[in-house]
């Protein structure tokens, strides 16, 4: 009896396993799910952004008017904004797997399209707007900077909400490991992260408040 | 993965093992808790009280003795370790009443309650010899309940459920919730051989088996978890009689709950010290009981340091984080910074707090007393999410007394 009775130990060291690793694959799959959700959304920005690009072609065969050109890249960075801050509440789940890192990553790719973009725009449609590409790093390790990174987001989603339209505010993690970003990003000779990018010419590096930023905006 | 991710998942699994152990010995068990053998044998008993100015409470504590109904009890030798209160006049009182009860005193103040223990042990020749603390009260018919388990040749010793005696001020509450998850865990370890102490407020050991490992350990402060190991490292088994019972008073104040936690803390590392080379060898001392201390301890003070650096982390950012929300005139707090996207972690932690929660129920429906019948809610919540964390703060002070040698009772 008493033999049995320590079988115990090793009973729960079994049990703890099966269900460990049943957590283990019940969280997994809870991510997965999240990137799933996240790679529909991305999908769908995928399509926006062929789309605003197509339309800065037809920019070039000058049969598009500048006002539909920056309402659509707008709208198209208002949607990868509002998708971006939903993938950062998810990525605070993601414990297990990497997935979320790679759509963090994906976001990165398609907001330096954006940038892009946006450079072209602003060159050839010199209207009353501005946009506010703010670089920073995900992998942050300056805890003095990580505080300022989040006031810095704080800041800029205030101005966003000040100027709506206005403004095309375009968030960047710079250490996302992209050629084509680092190529623009090397342009600016900047030494420290966070910083901020107004219409391609002012670079902030000081914290700001948003009446501050406004003075720098078109 | 992040470290820390893996770190807090080791921690849930730990968590979670325990857990299960706990359900796995209570489930099968869950009839037998109360059983105790029949008294097929009156076995001699002398029960010794180490008393070191005590006079408020130990008349009580051998009144409580003498109502026993133990019909095996022979003589109640009370220590006085050279008190310097009225304890020896109140003791000498009773005695002069009572020709069971005997008075001895100790030639000097030996410093320690193993040292009286030791003392008292001399004057003892029946089969069995108990020990109560001068602050504790067995109930009636304890002893009748615990006197059997010696039937079996090869138990050295027999402990039982020890209960706060007093629940007034909020500290007390949190002990007696306290005392009955410790007793019941103790009882679910019987099961499987793993009983690490046999608590001062009512033991009983066999007297050959106590004079087998020379008594208690006088060089050490929790004398009682070291004569329990030094049984089980000789061979004998340690029962638990849930249904004896014993009330005790517990400190009522902050600095006297530290001071005792810092003693039985201190105690336990001189006793693994003392047995580390038995370490998974040695049967169940070896193999469950060393390794489930230490690992219960590395565990507790590592995880104290992980939350230490996550909470001064904590702070270091927000206090920057504010200061430059300031500068920056910007809000220190939106709605978007709820997140409550859950994660595995949060999926592990509902599992283990549920899991938790069902066990202090079952121990507290177990353990329903007549003359005290709710713990409280509140008082539960605050020993389960306030009162365990000062643990792994304990041992960390005890390590720190420890390595000082400070030690004395």
């Amino acid at each position: 009896m008493l033999g049995n009775q320590k079988n115990a130990i090793w009973e729960a060291l079994l049990l703890t396993i099966v269900v460990f690793i049943f957590g283990i694959f019940l969280g997994m799959a809870f991510e997965d799910s999240k990137f799933n959700e996240i790679n529909e959304y991305y999908s769908q920005s995928e399509l926006s952004l062929m789309d605003v690009i197509a339309l800065n072609n037809l920019l070039d065969l000058k049969s598009s008017d500048c006002n539909l050109l920056i309402k659509s890249n707008t709208e198209f960075a208002d949607k990868i904004y509002a998708e971006a801050t939903l993938l950062e509440k998810y990525e605070s789940s993601g414990k297990i797997t990497s997935t979320l890192k790679i759509a963090h990553k994906k976001y990165d790719l398609l907001r330096t399209f954006l940038w892009i973009n946006s450079i072209k725009i602003k060159d050839k449609c010199p209207k009353n707007y501005s946009f506010v590409v703010y670089l920073y790093e995900y992998e942050q390790k300056d805890l003095t900077q990580k505080a300022k990174q989040g006031v810095w987001s704080n800041v800029l989603f205030d101005l966003k909400q000040e100027e709506g339209n206005k403004i095309i505010l375009i968030p960047i993690a710079v250490d996302s490991n992209l050629t084509s970003l680092n190529s623009i990003v090397s342009k600016f000779n900047i030494s420290e992260f966070p910083v901020i990018i107004i219409n391609n010419k002012d670079v902030i590096t000081e914290l700001s408040t948003t009446n501050q930023l406004k003075k720098y905006l078109s | 993965m992040e470290i820390l991710t893996i770190i807090y998942l080791t921690y849930s699994f730990i968590a979670l093992y325990f857990l299960f152990l706990f359900f796995l010995i209570y489930i099968p068990n869950r009839k037998e808790m109360f059983n105790f053998p029949n008294l097929t044998k009156e076995y001699s008993l002398s029960i010794v009280i180490p008393c070191h100015n005590e006079e408020e409470t130990i008349g009580g504590t051998i009144n409580s003795l003498l109502e026993l109904d133990y019909k095996g009890l022979k003589k109640i030798i009370v220590v006085d370790d050279c008190s310097t209160d009225n304890s020896y006049k109140v003791i000498e009182a009773i005695a002069k009443k009572h020709p069971k009860v005997m008075l001895v005193k100790t030639p000097k103040n030996t410093g320690k309650a193993s040292g009286a223990k030791n003392y008292g042990a001399k004057f003892v020749n029946t089969e069995l010899i108990g020990f109560v603390d001068a602050d504790s009260y067995p109930q009636k018919d304890s002893v009748n309940k615990m006197v059997g388990f010696f039937d079996d040749i090869k138990t050295g010793a027999v402990t039982s459920q020890v209960l706060v005696k007093r629940r007034e001020k909020f500290i007390e509450k949190l002990q007696a919730i306290e005392y009955k998850i410790i007793a019941f865990s103790r009882k679910l370890l019987g099961f499987i051989d793993a009983i690490y102490v046999t608590p001062g407020p009512l033991a009983i050991y066999r007297k050959e088996v106590f004079d087998k490992v020379g008594g208690f350990d006088e060089n050490n402060l929790t004398e009682d978890i070291e004569i329990t190991w030094h049984i089980v490292y000789s061979g004998y088994n340690v029962k638990m009689s849930l249904p004896a019972k014993a009330h005790t008073i517990s400190p009522d104040n902050l600095k006297d709950w530290f001071k005792q936690r810092i003693r039985w803390n201190v105690g336990g590392i001189q006793t693994i010290n003392k047995y580390k080379k038995t370490f998974l060898k040695k049967g169940m001392l070896g193999n469950f009981i060393l390794p489930f201390f230490l690992f219960s301890w590395f565990v507790g003070i590592f995880g104290i340091f992980i939350l230490t650096y996550r909470f001064l982390r904590r702070i270091f950012i927000n206090y920057f984080f504010t200061a430059y929300s300031i500068k920056a005139q910007t809000a220190l707090l939106t709605l978007r910074d709820i997140n409550l996207t859950p994660n595995v972690l949060v999926f592990f932690g509902i599992g283990i707090l549920i899991l938790s929660l069902s066990f202090t129920a079952i121990v507290l429906l177990h353990l329903r007393e007549t003359e005290f019948k709710k713990h409280g809610f509140l008082n539960i919540l605050s020993y389960m999410f306030v009162y365990l964390l000062a643990y792994p703060f304990l041992l960390i002070a005890s390590i720190y007394k420890f390595l000082r040698k400070k030690r004395s009772w």
